[in-house]
């Protein structure tokens, strides 16, 4: 499985829209466009606050209700991020273009009916706030995410950072966390059995991931013989490629 | 839906007195094509073009279905396009434009009217149990001539797609995984290329290739030749417009040949880089149980 490697991001890749971010980690690739503030549909209108539009198109076979559930659930998420009040009567579209998902060797899927599910959801957001910063949309916070699963392995419980499509086949339960730059829990979604206590290490193993700034390397010592096997550090990440783009755009200067 | 925006008067002049003087705005003869640039991706059947700043992502995949009732013994071979409003704010998602119904149209012609599936290879038990192959086109980016684009797309990733492997014992049909077995390939008759002249002029007596989308915006007609690199034209699709002289129609075929030809040559290379890639140690002719014919 690519969980070892680290994530890959790339900005500003589509020519025509106003920010674009292509977004690849653990499998999934997924490319973002984001139109906007443009203006709305007399339906979607709203005399206070700009409009959300979220779509997640999936890579084979027709979008259904899970695609309808995840473009609901992000458009919640960024809704909160985006500092809406700033366009009245407007329309900020999020097109969220799947390309590739983990494949398992192990078994045929079924292909005709797409079904994502949310073990996706961190790709699709980290995309979704890669495409809302290059298009400069205003913006309270970023955000960051990860998916844990509960694992039984040789009768102990193990939290599982980005789990392959086999763990999460055999896995008790699967949660997906995110977090604000300000360390807000922003989205919270499970699945499966679980207790309070497997839900308080799925959140801190998630909250080290979110939410270290910078510092990350001084405890991967520690990481080595940790119950958690520790993912990459995601705000490190976003900061890194958005210096990286603004560096390059700044060149001239 | 925002409305796109059309050319201003002086930039339709500005493109059409360029055309007029042989001089095209990106400085390429009336004849070339843009930079082709295709890539596979890691899984089988990924295919991203980019012309320009046209790009187009396609995706295949297959599942086993029941066939038709007046076609038991034909597998289902289907190409989506639908353009999403990553492509431009103006399209609407369920809502076909005309350029999406004609560009879905114009890939059905060439790819699967003219047979270059064989679907009857995609028959598994007949009546019963088919191959659906699907084959999903992705505008990310529209610059004009996204048909071109498009039909190579289509085509290079259908022939980069493999099948998982089947048997049938005793009236059993197996499925192997691909952990099991080797998937296999589709069974590929000929690869079919789309190219499109647009015209220029009060007569449409200027024809050029690979127009993009300023260019597209301001031309009085144009014209899509599929044919393949033997020659063989599968559909010829002039859509109104000003009328063209047979004689500069011919001229135009010719041309396609040559080009249908190179986008052959080229496809046939990246396939075998590709396939080079991924025959890490030579071992894949070992996992293959395809015969020689």
């Amino acid at each position: 499985m690519s969980a070892t490697t680290a994530p890959e991001a790339a900005l500003s890749v589509l020519p025509r829209a106003d920010g674009s971010a292509k977004y690849s980690y653990a499998g999934y690739t997924v490319t973002a466009s984001v139109n906007g503030p443009i203006e709305a549909q007399r339906k979607d209108e709203h005399a206070q606050e700009a409009y959300v539009d979220v779509i997640v198109r999936p890579a084979a076979g027709v979008g259904g209700t899970r695609e309808r559930h995840l473009e609901s659930l992000l458009q919640s998420s960024l809704s909160q991020l985006i500092l809406v009040k700033n366009f009245p009567r407007m329309l900020i579209q999020v097109v969220l273009q799947v390309e590739a998902v983990p494949d398992n060797d192990y078994e045929n899927t079924k292909l005709v009916q797409a079904s994502l599910n949310f073990p996706i959801i961190p790709a699709l957001l980290q995309t979704a706030v890669l495409g809302l910063l290059s298009a400069v949309v205003p913006m309270r916070a970023t955000a960051t995410s990860t998916v844990a699963a509960v694992v039984f392995q040789d009768g102990a419980k193990r939290v599982v950072v980005d789990p392959s499509p086999k763990e999460l086949a055999a896995a008790r339960s699967v949660h997906v966390l995110a977090f604000t730059s300000h360390d807000e829990l922003i989205l919270a979604e499970s699945e499966g059995d679980f207790s309070v206590k497997e839900w308080d290490d799925v959140y801190d193993a998630a909250a080290k991931i979110c939410c270290q700034s910078g510092a990350g390397n001084a405890d991967t010592a520690m990481d080595l013989d940790g119950p958690v096997n520790a993912g990459p550090d995601m705000r490190q990440f976003l900061n890194s490629t958005l210096e990286a783009k603004v560096a390059a755009d700044l060149y001239w200067k | 839906m925002p409305r796109e925006a059309e050319p201003s008067l002086n930039e339709k002049q500005f493109v059409l007195q360029a055309l007029k003087e042989d001089v095209r705005l990106d400085g390429r003869d009336l004849d070339q094509y843009r930079p082709l640039e295709l890539t596979f991706g890691d899984q089988h059947g990924v295919a991203e073009v980019t012309l320009g700043k046209t790009k187009v992502l396609v995706k295949t995949s297959a599942e086993v279905t029941v066939p038709y009732p007046d076609r038991p013994l034909d597998g289902i071979f289907t190409i989506a396009t639908e353009l999403s409003p990553m492509t431009a704010p103006s399209f609407e998602v369920n809502r076909p434009t005309e350029t999406e119904v004609l560009l879905a149209r114009l890939l059905e012609k060439t790819v699967r009217r003219s047979g270059a599936l064989d679907t009857e290879s995609l028959c598994l038990v007949a009546g019963q149990k088919v191959w659906s192959v699907r084959v999903d086109v992705h505008v990310l980016s529209h610059d004009g001539n996204l048909t071109d684009a498009a039909c190579f797309a289509v085509v290079a990733s259908l022939r980069h797609f493999r099948k998982p492997d089947t048997s049938m014992e005793g009236g059993v049909l197996t499925v192997y995984t691909p952990a099991e077995r080797e998937p296999v390939p589709l069974s590929w008759l000929h690869s079919p290329f789309c190219i499109s002249w647009s015209f220029y002029g009060d007569m449409g007596e200027i024809a050029v290739l690979d127009a993009t989308w300023v260019e597209e915006q301001v031309r009085v007609g144009s014209c899509t030749i599929s044919l393949n690199r033997h020659g063989e034209i599968c559909q010829i699709a002039k859509l109104g417009g000003t009328p063209v002289e047979a004689v500069a129609l011919l001229q135009c075929t010719s041309v396609a040949l040559a080009k249908a030809k190179e986008l052959s040559g080229l496809l046939d290379t990246k396939l075998a880089e590709d396939a080079k890639r991924r025959d890490k140690g030579g071992l894949l002719a070992e996992l293959s149980a395809e015969n020689d014919r």
